[in-house]
């Protein structure tokens, strides 16, 4: 892990301009680096800015209303500052996504064969039918029955899970260095996500692509992620290799996530929950952000901005009041 | 005493096509033969996939769709052959909380209205005094009872599926349908509904129905647990006992399945291989046998029965006796070190925790 990271966020800003004048700090000076082959889990709630940053990396954020600073570093670009040509270039390429619900991510009007297709045209060129060829050997790789003939098929005909196949053989047909996956298995059952989880640890160990996982769901994250970081409100709140969070979590609001979620290893006659609300992006309180909700607040907390500190060798956390273990022995 | 409610051999088929002339072309047998009963102030979750049928199940109970056959029993009467106006006074006792809050209540009204209408309707509570019942009902479900004047929009996700359940609630109802509740909110608030409704069944006696694919969830709050394949009930139990050891390989590939919150933990998974089929034309035999791991050529041809074991476990499924251990598919050591156990217990326990117990502001938002 000590080579240099395939991609590198540094002092990531997001700010979305309303049309009523209202300025949002979506995403609030956010550092984080994957290293090649390695699967980064970034985890939290609705509105803390996961999908944000994704979307920031593949350039996807509509240029009017976001004011973007910072920098991402990935292969050599500054993604920034790279003109829309060459950003072009490196989406579906070297730098792919995947959605959430894959039926709003391919167009019902084409063949699932025709949209792969396209991709690997555009980026890889050769002849239609080499292309061809390649896209069946794609749907084959994501285990998608007789791709011969499936690949004449339009999206509707596929079931949730079969879509979301096409769209990780899509976003694979170019060997990407990248990939982002958000939310991947949310909208599938959960026989069908053990299988899509399952393919994805297949291919990253075939591709040697580094991922990064945006998701809420803290099983999916232990199941297949090597470091996480944890968002909160704009901020990366927690960092960690996966054992280490899951073994002590050193941010409170970790705690919460981690006790809130009811487990079947483990019996609980109450829920922890992590009462109140996420702050107002609009008006970002001035201490730390988790401070109103958090029960082991104290006045500091509330005074400045937490940094975010290593507590043990790589393991980081915004809370002043780190490690968390010297509060209950 | 006698269940509260007694569904016997419940079918319900809708057509899925018609032709020219109006014959049906195919069936979607959503419901095919299911059973059960539940005892009031407990609770019953429906598990499966989607497309399963546990949510058509939980319609039919409540008569919101006809069935084409079996009998359905509230407290000892004939659902099926209730008039229009006993079936309205039935609607009393029994109510539904669906998964999308936002879509289950009316945008146009404030939640006073939202929460007034069924006690008019049902003729509870006199007009004088539903204002105070209306508050009485909001602190019931954790919000203030100033929060009446407002529309479900001014509201998280969180807070308007307790504005759903005190809508429930408003009727007094002995049974509540929970159809997915918490599956479309984030962890920290699912968790708050979890607790709500719990808190509220030992307080008033409810029963529920809890209709759920997580079955992380449904281990938290179901005292008994039929898991669904197809339109057919497969695998029912205390839930205790289903958890501890699921006999039928479909329910041991559901709980499999579940992604644990702990890296590396211990236990063997069974990934099922293909598609779900589809309920047009369900496989012959045991219905799950195209996706079975254990499937032998008597599947594929005979149905199994849900043969009860005699202390309250039943299962369908041809090679019960023979499977293997189900030990290692959902470990029991527990979730957290000793040290964490007490952090969490700390940060939902401590002092300040306690301070804002229910949902005591509307957002931050200075408009």
């Amino acid at each position: 892990m000590s080579a240099s990271p395939l991609i590198e966020i540094k002092d990531l800003r997001i700010r979305f301009h309303g049309d009523d004048g209202r300025v949002t700090h979506a995403v609030d000076g956010v550092d984080l680096s994957v290293a090649n082959g390695a699967t980064l889990g970034l985890v939290g709630e609705s509105g803390c800015g996961k999908s944000v940053t994704s979307l920031a990396i593949m350039g996807l954020l509509p240029k009017q209303s976001a004011e973007i600073s910072g920098a991402i570093r990935f292969d050599g670009f500054d993604l920034l500052k790279t003109p829309d040509q060459t950003l072009r270039d490196l989406r579906g390429n070297r730098l792919a996504m995947i959605f959430q619900e894959p039926m709003t991510s391919l167009n019902p009007s084409f063949t699932i064969g025709d949209q792969i297709v396209e991709t690997i045209l555009r980026h890889r060129g050769g002849s239609r039918r080499s292309a061809r060829e390649r896209a069946i050997e794609l749907l084959r790789r994501v285990h998608i029955p007789s791709p011969e003939r499936r690949i004449d098929e339009y999206p509707h005909k596929l079931s949730g899970g079969m879509r979301q196949r096409v769209m990780i053989a899509m976003a694979l047909a170019c060997d990407p260095r990248l990939l982002i996956a958000d939310e991947p298995t949310t909208a599938l059952d959960v026989t069908l996500q053990a299988q899509i989880l399952e393919l994805m640890r297949e291919l990253k160990a075939a591709s040697g692509a580094a991922i990064i996982l945006i998701t809420h769901d803290l099983g999916v994250v232990a199941e297949v992620c090597d470091e996480v970081a944890v968002m909160y409100a704009g901020e990366i709140v927690e960092r960690a290799p996966v054992d280490e969070l899951f073994a002590m979590p050193q941010h409170p609001y970790t705690v919460g996530l981690l006790g809130s979620i009811p487990r079947l290893d483990h019996r609980a006659e109450q829920l922890a929950t992590i009462e109140g609300m996420v702050p107002n992006m609009a008006q970002p309180p001035a201490g730390c952000r988790f401070s109103a909700r958090c029960p082991f607040v104290l006045d500091d907390c509330t005074k400045a901005p937490p940094p975010l500190v290593e507590v043990s060798p790589g393991h980081l956390s915004r809370c002043i009041r780190a490690p968390l273990e010297l509060l209950v022995s | 005493m006698t269940a509260l409610l007694e569904v016997e051999g419940l079918v319900k088929h809708f057509v899925a096509g018609r032709s020219l002339f109006g014959r049906a072309l195919g069936h979607v047998k959503a419901v095919d033969g299911v059973s059960f009963s539940l005892d009031a102030g407990k609770t019953l979750a429906l598990v499966g996939e989607s497309g399963c049928g546990k949510s058509t199940v939980s319609r039919l109970v409540l008569r919101l769709i006809e069935p084409d056959a079996g009998t359905v029993r509230f407290a000892g009467r004939d659902l099926l052959s209730l008039d229009a106006g006993a079936l309205r006074a039935f609607r009393r006792e029994a109510q539904i909380i669906f998964q999308d809050p936002y879509a289950s209540l009316n945008p146009r009204m404030t939640v006073g209205q939202i929460l007034t209408e069924p006690l008019a309707l049902h003729d509870l509570v006199p007009p004088p005094q539903r204002r105070e019942r209306v508050a009485e009902i909001l602190r019931l479900v954790g919000l203030e009872p100033r929060l009446e004047r407002r529309y479900p929009h001014e509201f998280s996700g969180g807070q308007r599926q307790r504005i759903a359940i005190a809508r429930a609630l408003a009727v007094e109802p002995k049974l509540i349908i929970c159809d997915e509740p918490v599956s479309a909110l984030d962890v920290s608030i699912r968790s708050q509904i979890l607790n709500l409704l719990r808190e509220l069944q030992d307080r008033l006696g409810l029963a529920y129905i809890f209709v759920s694919h997580d079955l992380a969830v449904v281990k938290h709050i179901a005292d008994h647990v039929a898991v669904m394949n197809l339109g057919q009930i497969v695998e029912t139990a205390e839930a205790d006992a289903l958890f501890a050891a699921p006999r039928h390989p479909y329910s041991r590939a559901l709980l499999s399945a579940i992604p644990m919150p702990k890296p590396r933990a211990k236990r063997s998974r069974i990934v099922l291989q293909g598609e779900i089929p589809s309920a047009l034309s369900p496989p012959p035999g045991c219905r799950f046998h195209t996706r079975c791991p254990y499937v032998v050529d008597r599947c594929r041809s005979e149905m199994p029965q849900l043969v009860p074991d005699g202390i309250g476990h039943a299962t369908a499924c041809h090679r019960t006796s023979e499977l293997p251990s189900s030990a290692a598919i959902v470990p029991s050591d527990g979730g957290f070190s000793p040290v964490l156990e007490k952090l969490v217990a700390a940060f939902s326990g401590g002092p300040e925790a306690v301070r804002g117990s229910g949902v005591s502001s509307l957002g931050t938002d200075p408009a």
